[in-house]
């Protein structure tokens, strides 16, 4: 579980991949349109939406009409975890903030 | 990434600068330990900022040893504080922000700001164990026994 968290936050630190992500949110996309929206060539995507996918937050497919068409799309397990971590980081600063305008105001 | 900021505010009646002041000087006292945050495994000590352009956040233990938590980025009083945040357990390459600022919003209150930021950052090359979730679970896990030692204590007490 630690090792799958480490893998999402590695695959985030990149700022092409981090792009991918922003547009998986809205839509699943297939691998050209991801490399021309993030003005990426075809082969530097796909290494990549390689790398997102070992990390577990994307997964592909074949839409049903074309086996030569890839579609990629988020998951949503790691980005959950991730999540999770901030809601509590969220979480720490309302508690010390809280306790923070009680001293202040003693 | 956008969804990687946390955000908490809060108003608090004193101007920018007493509370920018009661923020630095006196953290030790209204700074509460949390498990899930803990700075290092043992056991929680004291924190204090090093005030100033080239300060830092340290925490102190019982015995003395000084753990640095973060060093001062940005010093802009009364307005504003930026300084890093580190838990023993982080990479070295692994880092995260603080930025706490202070506006005054009238009626002699001050908003406060937090913004952490950071939680994504780690580099790619050193991909290492800090065991977040694991540490969620146990805290949750702790929480949920301290309650249950509470109602357990209460009741020896009503039936004593």
């Amino acid at each position: 579980m630690n090792a799958a968290l480490d893998l999402t936050l590695a695959a985030l630190a990149d700022p092409h991949r981090r792009h991918v992500i922003e547009l998986l949110r809205v839509q699943p996309r297939p691998a050209g349109e991801l490399a021309r929206e993030v003005g990426l060539a075809p082969a530097a995507m796909s290494r990549h939406l390689r790398a997102l996918k070992e990390s577990g937050l994307v997964e592909d497919s074949h839409p049903a009409f074309d086996a030569r068409v890839r579609v990629y799309a988020l998951r949503p397990g790691p980005m959950a975890e991730l999540k999770a971590w901030l809601e509590e980081t969220e979480r720490l600063w309302s508690e010390q903030l809280v306790a923070f305008k009680a001293h202040v105001e003693r | 990434m956008t969804g990687s900021k946390v955000i908490v505010a809060i108003r608090v009646k004193a101007s920018p600068a007493e509370a920018f002041q009661v923020f630095v000087d006196e953290i030790g006292a209204w700074w509460r330990p949390n498990m899930l945050f803990a700075f290092t495994p043992r056991d929680p000590g004291a924190l204090s900022f090093e005030p100033g352009a080239n300060g830092r956040l340290i925490e102190t233990r019982a015995g003395g040893k000084v753990f640095e938590i973060g060093k001062i980025r940005a010093w802009e009083p009364p307005d504003r504080l930026v300084f890093g945040f580190r838990q023993a357990t982080f990479t070295p390459e692994q880092d995260t922000e603080v930025e706490a600022r202070f506006e005054a919003i009238g009626d002699g209150e001050t908003r406060v700001t937090v913004t952490h930021t950071g939680w994504d950052s780690i580099p790619q090359a050193h991909v290492a164990r800090h065991g977040f979730p694991n540490t969620i679970l146990l805290t949750r896990l702790g929480e949920w026994w301290r309650t249950l030692l509470v109602a357990y204590k209460d009741e020896q007490v009503e039936r004593g």
